[in-house]
């Protein structure tokens, strides 16, 4: 464009000149004016409900705040909020409490959802049945999928007591969600009962972008199947299995209805984790203050996270689009 | 897409561990249908029926017939999930479009970072926003209704609907555009009269996608909304279980209810579905 030359690398020079080795940052946006318009109901959207409430979180995490959250009675008490958070002993057990949450959720949903996906890899009738009826706890809600397994685990009546009983493997009534020690196991089944199709999708979508003559050539090179899995198609899978144990650690570190609808956190805190004790704590017993300073460590956590996140995917971008 | 492999040899682990996968996915839904057409009294019993011998609809007359109080109820929540999840997906796809081809076709200053901030979000938790979006709700005087929900959903399902179209956009050539330009068209009539048709699918996966996250949102539901008459279906269904504690039945059937659009939704449109979750992590 002709009309926005700028000139050398301060982006503010604007002058007119004859020469254009480069045009500078303000003349490009200008250039660039249109475009923006096509991202600005976006931008705008996204500026008052991200950025603005991560920016109000940070600050209200220095405040004691009123139970009437009337924001002009808030008290400044500068780090406080932070050091008794961290001091407190709930919040050991929580963290402790989150972290097997995660990763064992985050595990036992990639193994399932990896073999699964090796499953549906090959041909065979009704395969397209399957993945369907095995991609439905990932479309349901996640309260309807609460109720309902709460009512399989119910002491009293329900049916994997009746069967666990039946079958001679326990004497008594089953007893898991008010049970300190089964409590965290049983609620990872149900997570990774709705989260292990998310995986396997994801994976047999890498599957099948293996080449298959690598695989035939490895074939002719006399590699077993287990060593075709190994050299072939476990390196072709790594993008994908990062980007998909990023992707589900995220979630399950922000997992709420699981946990809120089925235990509320109990019995005694054996099953609460970050999220539901914010939760609790904000709305609950109205201490936004704390709360805030609880979500900028969890937000701390995210964005390191989230920095390998965006390594991931970027790194695939690179490399398959050179465009 | 690779030719797959044939199936052939398949080991008895293989299989073994097919039949458990079938198990632990679909159980837990057929007894919720099971238990949904059974008798309140029939439902606790002990040892439980496998296969009810009095199988009954009365849960689902009582919740889809206006007259009762029940089913008065759940309707007006069916109805306002409905309304919530229609509006997301109307004002989702219409800001994720412009803002998606935008990120597929210009070269703007500002682009890779505001692409990557769009993203960005993927990775921070609902409960993080909680809070300071309740309080900026009560500002505006948004508590209580619809719109928050509708304002709420649409920002937190724009990153991934626009990560998604830009894929869609990725694979629509450039070339259609230029001749078009080349006939005389604006870059907008070439942006809406050739790529907007071609893109139809990603926009139907990406509405699919919207509306499927809005139904099924549950947390922040919770916390704007207070009256009875507002609520959506997952916090009704709370509701429900509160009032209606021992009819589990009943609680069945509403769930059973509350699955079915996004299920029959999923199950026609999978192709496209599938195509929304892998879009972008596997870039073929």
């Amino acid at each position: 464009m002709n009309d926005t030359v700028a000139n050398g690398p301060e982006p503010d020079s604007a002058r007119p000149a004859g020469r254009r080795p480069r045009p500078g940052l303000l003349a490009r946006i200008w250039a660039g004016r249109w475009d923006y318009m096509y991202i600005a109901p976006a931008l705008i959207v996204m500026l008052l409900v991200i950025a603005y409430p991560i920016y109000y979180t940070v600050v209200l995490s220095f405040f004691k705040t009123p139970p009437s959250l009337a924001m002009s009675d808030r008290i400044f008490v500068g780090m406080d909020n932070y050091v008794n958070l961290l001091k407190s002993k709930s919040f050991h057990q929580v963290t402790i409490n989150t972290f097997v949450w995660t990763v064992w959720s985050t595990f036992f949903a990639v193994v399932l959802g990896f073999g699964a996906a090796l499953v549906l890899n090959r041909e065979f009738i009704g395969r397209g049945i399957l993945r369907g009826v095995l991609l439905i706890p990932y479309v349901i809600s996640a309260v309807a999928a609460s109720y309902v397994w709460r009512w399989i685990y119910h002491s009293d009546f329900g049916v994997l007591g009746s069967i666990l009983f039946r079958m001679g493997f326990i004497e008594d009534k089953l007893n898991l969600l008010d049970n300190v020690d089964r409590v965290l196991p049983a609620l990872i089944v149900v997570n990774v009962w709705k989260e292990f199709p998310f995986a396997m999708i994801m994976i047999l979508a890498g599957l099948q972008t293996v080449p298959e003559q690598l695989l035939r050539a490895a074939r002719v090179d006399g590699a077993s199947p287990l060593n075709q899995f190994i050299h072939v198609t476990l390196p072709h899978l790594k993008g994908v299995l990062i980007i998909t144990i990023l992707l589900l650690f995220v979630a399950n570190l922000n997992h709420f209805t699981i946990p809120w609808i089925m235990t509320g956190g109990g019995p005694a805190g054996a099953s609460d984790i970050w999220i539901t004790q914010i939760y609790q704590i904000a709305f609950g017993r109205i201490r936004f203050g704390i709360a805030s300073a609880y979500s900028v460590i969890l937000f701390i956590v995210m964005v390191v996270i989230g920095y390998f996140y965006v390594k991931a995917l970027t790194a695939g971008d690179d490399r398959r689009r050179p465009s | 897409m690779s030719v797959r492999r044939r199936g052939g040899g398949w080991s008895l682990t293989g299989w073994i561990f097919l039949v458990f996968l079938l198990l632990y996915a679909a159980l837990p839904m057929v007894w919720m249908l099971i238990t949904s057409v059974q008798s309140q009294f029939a439902a606790i019993q002990y040892p439980p029926e496998f296969i009810p011998s009095n199988p009954t609809l009365e849960q689902y007359a009582r919740l889809l017939s206006p007259s009762s109080e029940i089913g008065g109820q759940f309707l007006r929540y069916m109805w306002n999930s409905i309304y919530v999840s229609t509006l997301t997906t109307i004002f989702g796809v219409g800001v994720a479009v412009p803002a998606a081809y935008a990120f597929s076709r210009f070269r703007f200053p500002g682009r890779n970072a505001l692409f990557f901030s769009v993203l960005f979000r993927n990775m921070f938790p609902a409960v993080v926003f909680l809070m300071p979006l309740f309080i900026m709700m009560r500002w505006f005087g948004l508590v209580n209704t619809h719109a928050s929900l509708v304002i709420t959903y649409l920002t937190f399902g724009l990153p991934l609907s626009i990560w998604l179209l830009k894929g869609f956009y990725d694979n629509i050539p450039v070339e259609l555009e230029q001749a078009a330009r080349i006939d005389g068209c604006t870059r907008f009539q070439a942006f809406w009269m050739i790529v907007m048709p071609l893109s139809t699918p990603g926009i139907i996966a990406t509405a699919i996608f919207s509306f499927i996250t809005a139904w099924n949102e549950y947390v922040y539901a919770l916390t704007f909304l207070n009256s009875d008459e507002k609520l959506t279906l997952p916090v009704g269904l709370q509701r429900f279980f509160t009032e209606y504690a021992t009819n589990w039945p009943g609680l069945m059937a509403a769930s059973f209810i509350m699955s079915v659009p996004v299920v029959v939704m999923f199950l026609v449109l999978q192709k496209y579905f599938v195509r929304a979750l892998t879009e972008g992590a596997v870039k073929a």
